[in-house]
């Protein structure tokens, strides 16, 4: 078993920010191991270990993928915009985490909850002021907005971050469980991911304020005639959806290396992830982001990065032909 | 203004209350359209009121012109002696005016107590929302017989019980009902007219857009007959059944 001699994974930011993918999928044994693979059109053999903490490492990506692509979901359900920015929040976590990190010598885990709270801060902005008046618009407008808010957001990064990769070495190694290496970072992150989702699903099934963003979720008209302030309602969300996803930001800034043009990928995953589980599903959202993250790992162990790159496109096309309702999706 | 087909109406029931609503010649408009051209009715309280007219006539948009769903270009209306006159939707309903929309729409993911709980969004007192759903469980036994039960699972005629009883949580003083019982199965029809007897008899105040002109008019103290967004008559309800113009023009007769 390979796996047993796991010495800890070297961060190839040189490649894209799914090329840490590599090094965990294939369980980090020999340093080469990872750009052998890269090779396009080498194939290898697997054993059945391997696959095993190939899936498992997947799941663990997914769990992070589903806390990103609830914010975005549960955004689209509130007011019926896609938020294109949405991966410009999730990079400015990140970013968040790695110069608290690296230059206020922060503990990345204690840079989470101030990544959070800054992100609601700039979702509340964004919706009261930009977000609001176009709601209720044709589906142009609010695409066109927050376009070009993910735009000028990214070109900020660059001009204030550099195009340059960073990383936030932290909890880096692996640990040894019933012979299989996995990630601690992977693993913390994992769990992490979970516990926020689970927390928001909980408020939104049983809080009152949760059953009033389900209720303007579900029929906005309706909720107003209940008394809801359907603006706060939406103003709350927005920030949230942020928060969620700066939370997922700073994770993936202690797994992969992060760049300002992060948050396009990953907006690419989200719209993958809800496609599966099918719009407005939160739990389908859930087993969606899981499915996606064991499909790009295993793609990537099989073949090489640049083509897990586009497992969630070919999710996306897949799943629209075959299954436009998603797989957990309600009835339209 | 209206042509009135009998006698002042409004002292029949109320004495020396003044109209707990009053909606004063409003105009109303969806973008361009203009739908409503002056029309004005009042509601006292303890009436049932029925706006009846063909499709077209702006019946609904009187409603949601009262409820803050479109704002009138002129006119105003009057609640409890206060304009509530564009005001939002939902600080209308705080002021103690529900809503029932058209097509028994219902949270169809959350369960029958989560519905009503909603319907008492707006209030805060939790043993007044216990009691409040109490009786609405006695209005509607049927609601009170599967609390957990989604509502999207619900046949149309329940849904329909579950749009009103969530209405009645926040414990209104008016209840606007828009076509309590268009697309309903006759067996449903019969019982929504049924519990509008029961609530009037209750000492609600209602005011009802109805496609059935006949069985809303039969229950109703009085009617407003709308026609092309104008008013055309207004009467105690057995005169407008009983009036030849309005069967002429409306009913068919």
């Amino acid at each position: 078993m390979g796996g047993s001699e796991a010495r800890g994974w070297l961060p190839r930011r040189f490649y894209s920010v799914d090329a840490g993918l590599i090094g965990l999928a294939s369980g980090v044994r020999r340093p080469l191991t990872g750009v052998w693979r890269l090779t396009p059109g080498v194939y290898r053999q697997a054993s059945d270990m391997d696959v095993l903490q190939v899936v498992i490492s997947g799941l663990l990506l997914g769990g992070v993928y589903a806390l990103f692509a609830a914010g975005l979901n549960t955004i689209f359900g509130v007011m019926r915009v896609i938020n294109l920015g949405h991966g410009e929040l999730m990079m400015l976590g990140a970013y968040t985490t790695y110069y608290l990190y690296a230059e206020g010598g922060l503990n990345p885990l204690l840079t989470i909850p101030i990544a959070a709270a800054a992100m609601f801060g700039a979702g509340l902005v964004m919706q009261r002021f930009l977000v609001e008046r176009v709601i209720g618009q044709p589906l142009l407008s609010s695409l066109l907005l927050t376009f070009g808010l993910s735009t000028l957001l990214q070109g900020l990064a660059l001009n204030r971050f550099t195009a340059d990769f960073r990383s936030v070495p932290y909890l880096s190694g692996s640990i040894d469980l019933f012979g299989l290496a996995l990630s601690r970072s992977r693993l913390v992150a994992f769990g992490i991911a979970l516990a926020v989702t689970g927390v928001t699903y909980y408020f939104l099934r049983s809080s009152r304020f949760g059953k009033a963003i389900r209720a303007t979720s579900q029929q906005a008209d309706v909720a107003q005639v209940c008394g809801i302030d359907v603006r706060r309602v939406r103003l709350a969300t927005f920030a949230l959806g942020a928060a969620l996803a700066a939370i997922a930001g700073s994770l993936v800034a202690m797994i992969f290396s992060i760049s300002p043009e992060m948050g396009r990928m990953f907006l690419g995953k989200a719209f993958a992830i809800i496609v599966l589980g099918g719009l407005g599903s939160f739990v389908g959202a859930f087993l969606g982001a899981l499915m996606l993250g064991v499909a790009e790992t295993l793609a990537a162990y099989f073949t090489t990065t640049q083509l897990a790159e586009g497992v969630p496109y070919a999710v996306l096309v897949l799943v629209l032909t075959l299954r436009p309702s998603g797989f957990f999706g309600v009835r339209e | 203004m209206a042509v009135e087909v009998a006698p002042a109406p409004g002292m029949r029931h109320t004495g020396d209350m003044p109209p707990i609503l009053q909606v004063q010649s409003i105009d109303a408009a969806y973008g361009k359209v203009q739908i409503l051209h002056g029309v004005s009715l009042d509601v006292y309280p303890g009436e049932v009121v029925s706006i009846i007219g063909p499709n077209g006539a702006g019946k609904s948009t009187v409603l949601k012109a009262i409820m803050g769903f479109l704002t009138p270009s002129a006119g105003e209306i009057i609640f409890d002696g206060g304009t509530i006159t564009g005001l939002r939707t939902d600080l209308v309903v705080r002021r103690g005016i529900a809503y029932v929309p058209q097509g028994r729409i219902v949270f169809k993911d959350m369960s029958v107590v989560e519905n009503l709980e909603m319907g008492a969004y707006a209030v805060s007192d939790k043993a007044q929302v216990r009691r409040t759903m109490e009786q609405v469980f006695q209005i509607f036994p049927r609601l009170g017989e599967r609390p957990k039960q989604a509502a999207g699972t619900m046949s149309g005629g329940e849904q329909q019980m579950l749009a009103m009883g969530r209405a009645l949580m926040v414990e209104p003083r008016v209840v606007l009902m828009d076509e309590p019982s268009l697309g309903l199965a006759p067996r449903f029809v019969e019982l929504v007219f049924e519990k509008i007897g029961e609530l009037k008899a209750g000492g609600m105040t209602l005011l009802l857009v109805e496609q059935n002109a006949v069985k809303s008019l039969s229950i109703s103290d009085r009617g407003y007959v709308l026609e092309l967004g104008r008013n055309r008559f207004t009467g105690p309800g057995d005169a407008l059944l009983a009036d030849e113009r309005v069967r002429r023009l409306y009913l068919g007769g």
